[in-house]
């Protein structure tokens, strides 16, 4: 079969989506996809428009509104062969498939040495307006359950490059991708080398001497705009965005705050446990005597998500929130 | 409609073929009584070792299938090399009779001219089965290497079309999995079935509607057998649903469901053999509700059988399945007591045997760093 990438410009983080799924469907024809109105609507988010007509009902099959039951018929199909790729419709109704994820799928190879080569797309995230079951950012449920693998790209090469990745690692992997991206973010796809493995990666997205930013997802984008305002006041933040959760790429974090001895975590998931306050550990663990201030952390409240726009923007990090979290960073 | 034709490569729209062994099973014949008696005493051997050791302390928690060997003997009975069992913590009826060609083990237990119900699947039975008593007592021998507890292990043999999957904890959780073990098979377009078990208690879980409903709308090539043993730990069917029984929740499923005397392995291998024609012909997917006894509380050394009422309890044990098929076999001229006294002898010689020389293999090495994710 083909093993053809998509070479385009200014692609939309939402079809970089799409693109992944198509090569990689015509490359591997183990590869199948399951979720709720996937088939002939092509998805709540259209993703999978036309897959249907492509490649017929046996891979494109729409599911009951049954997560549960979907990811763990999808994890019996990854055990004998099939590379099943579950749409959730939101990331949010992942909760009524916890068990099978992190009881069934996540132990299995661990328990038993068979392999689950299963990716589930996790459309998340706030900013609009969409309350409390629409929006959620739960990326720490999983990075908390181990035999799981973590991505939430911010760039549409990156989410081209690492779905194809994530459905050829034999190992079950949470594809976040963030909604308020689909239809905002574009960038080429140069056709990067395409690993078969989901390995952890932590890029510098802007080199810069004075503190060291952590983020992922649409929080990148908001940390590069804050980059800039900064610059303009004469500092410069150097800007790590992290398409792999996990498994976690530290050493380029550590080697960064060997240089700007200041650190600051910004995430869109709630506070308490988030994923910021793992990389705080981990960063006392292997880097306190380089910093030179506490390791600040700009998120979300413990708070769900409300409906109304403004208080829901309230909530979010905006690009002034950062802006002042990381000059009173600066400032210690 | 977006939904997937049904793959069977054989559905010609003809009635499907009854193998050969299903005409003379009807009648429970001679041969067909003594290959169930076998594998049902070989369970039964393995699990009173176990449940002796229990008593010993040499082992911390055993679940007991006795009362379940007819229906899980019965049942694997009815699959062959490259079907999927997936088991659950009462089925080593099931799995004995997956792994082992007792035949093998125990020469002459059957006449020469035996006309088998199942072929074995080939390969070492007798390696199985040691590794199998390493699982059980947790040796770096057994199939999880020490990692898991008993029946939580998977194993596969792709060379032997052994595809086992074995369980978790968590009740109901399997259905689905074993569901989508069918999946794999209508994915590539083969014939193979994937059979399961459950409790009653479990089919209380959203996973048992869940993944019957997914597989009855796919019409994946799936049966899901409810071992029905009228308790859930210490709870009774009265207190579970409401319903007169279970096999009819297969009606809302649009699948059939067969109400069976689990005791009978012949009935319930009869029930088995439709379920898994229908399956590979590409029907979908059948709903067996076999009933068994309560033999045992639910975990040895618990005192849940206390809850049993004394009549019915002892409705269970004058209908012990072994005892049944025993009775059956020397009232019906087929073999002597003393026949049957001499292959009880060798199943147990087998198993002390066997489970004796895993409790001297070694345990596992500390290793805590044993990988999490498939390289
Ligand atoms: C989801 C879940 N809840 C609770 C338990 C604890 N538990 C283990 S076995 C059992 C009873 C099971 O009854 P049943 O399904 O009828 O099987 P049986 O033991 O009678 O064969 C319970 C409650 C469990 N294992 N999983
Ligand atoms: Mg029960």
């Amino acid at each position: 079969m083909p093993n053809e990438m998509t070479i385009e410009e200014n692609v939309l983080y939402i079809e970089a989506l799409s693109h992944a799924l198509r090569d990689e469907m015509r490359h591997d024809p183990s590869v199948m996809l399951m979720g709720q109105d996937i088939a002939g609507h092509g998805g709540a988010f259209k993703i999978t428009k036309g897959f249907l007509d492509e490649f017929g009902p046996q891979r494109v099959r729409n599911t009951p509104i049954a997560e549960s039951g979907t990811i763990g018929i999808a994890t019996g199909a990854a055990i004998l062969g099939q590379r099943p790729v579950i749409e959730m419709q939101f990331a949010d109704f992942i909760s009524c498939g916890f068990n099978q994820l992190v009881n069934v799928a996540a132990k299995m190879y661990w328990r038993t040495e068979c392999a689950v080569p299963l990716v589930i797309r996790m459309p998340g995230g706030g900013g609009m307006g969409a309350g409390a079951f629409h929006s959620q950012n739960v990326e720490s449920w999983f990075l908390h359950s181990p035999g799981l693998k973590v991505v939430a790209p911010a760039f549409s090469d990156d989410a081209y490059r690492l779905l194809r990745s994530a459905i050829k690692d034999p190992n079950p992997v949470i594809y976040f991708e963030h909604k308020f991206l689909y239809r905002r973010e574009r960038t080429d796809l140069k056709g990067t080398e395409i690993k078969d493995r989901v390995v952890g990666e932590a890029n510098v997205r802007r080199s810069g001497k004075d503190l060291t930013s952590i983020s992922w997802g649409w929080m990148t984008h908001r940390v590069l705009e804050a980059a800039e305002i900064m610059a303009a006041e004469g500092v410069e933040i150097e800007v790590i965005d992290l398409p792999v959760l996990s498994p976690l790429d530290l050493d380029p974090i550590l080697q960064s705050i060997e240089k700007t001895e200041h650190v600051a975590i910004t995430h869109e998931a709630t506070r308490t446990c988030g994923f910021g306050a793992e990389l705080a550990a981990r960063i006392s663990d292997e880097a306190i005597w380089n910093l030179d201030g506490p390791v600040t952390r700009i998120t979300y409240p413990d708070s769900p998500s409300p409906f109304n726009k403004k208080l829901e923007a309230d909530r979010i990090p905006s690009v002034d929130v950062i802006c002042d979290g990381w000059r009173q960073a600066l400032q210690s | 409609m977006d939904q997937p034709a049904n793959s069977s490569t054989s559905n010609t729209g003809a009635p499907p073929e009854v193998s050969p062994a299903a005409a003379w099973l009807d009648t429970g014949s001679d041969h067909a009584l003594r290959e169930m008696h076998a594998y049902m005493r070989l369970t039964r051997e393995w699990d009173l070792r176990y449940e002796k050791m229990f008593k010993t302390g040499a082992l911390s928690k055993w679940y007991s299938s006795v009362g379940n060997e007819a229906a899980t003997v019965a049942a694997a009975s009815a699959i062959e090399k490259g079907d999927a069992l997936v088991s659950l913590h009462r089925d080593a009826g099931a799995i004995l009779r997956h792994y082992v060609d007792i035949e093998s083990l125990i020469p002459e237990i059957f006449p020469s001219n035996m006309n088998l119900i199942r072929q074995p699947l080939g390969g070492d039975s007798r390696e199985r089965l040691f590794r199998l008593a390493c699982q059980m007592l947790g040796r770096q021998h057994g199939y999880s290497a020490g990692h898991e507890r008993s029946y939580h292990y998977n194993h596969m043999e792709p060379e032997h079309g052994l595809i086992h999957i074995g369980m978790i904890s968590h009740l109901g959780s399997m259905i689905p999995v074993a569901a989508g073990a069918a999946l794999s098979f209508q994915q590539q377009k083969s014939d193979r079935v994937a059979i399961n078990f459950i409790g009653e208690g479990a089919t209380s879980t959203g996973d048992f509607h869940e993944g019957l409903n997914i597989a009855s709308v796919w019409k994946l090539p799936f049966i899901l057998i409810i071992e029905n043993n009228h308790w859930a730990f210490s709870t009774p069917t009265s207190q579970q649903y409401a319903c007169d029984n279970l096999a009819s929740r297969a009606i809302g499923y649009g699948m059939p469901g067969v109400e069976v005397d689990g005791n009978d392995p012949i009935a319930m291998h009869q029930v088995m053999q439709e379920a898994v024609q229908r399956a590979r012909s590409g029907e979908g997917p059948t709903l067996v509700e076999a009933h068994v006894g309560r033999h045992r509380g639910h975990s040895e050394g618990d005192d849940s059988l206390d809850q049993v009422p004394g009549d019915e309890l002892k409705g269970y044990l004058e209908n012990d399945p072994m005892d049944l098929i025993e009775t059956r076999l020397v009232n019906g001229g087929i073999v002597s007591r003393a026949w049957l006294e001499e292959i009880r002898e060798k199943c147990a010689a087998l198993i002390m045997e066997v489970v004796d020389e895993a409790m001297s293999m070694p345990e596992p090495e500390p290793n805590s760093d044993r990988s999490i994710h498939a390289e």
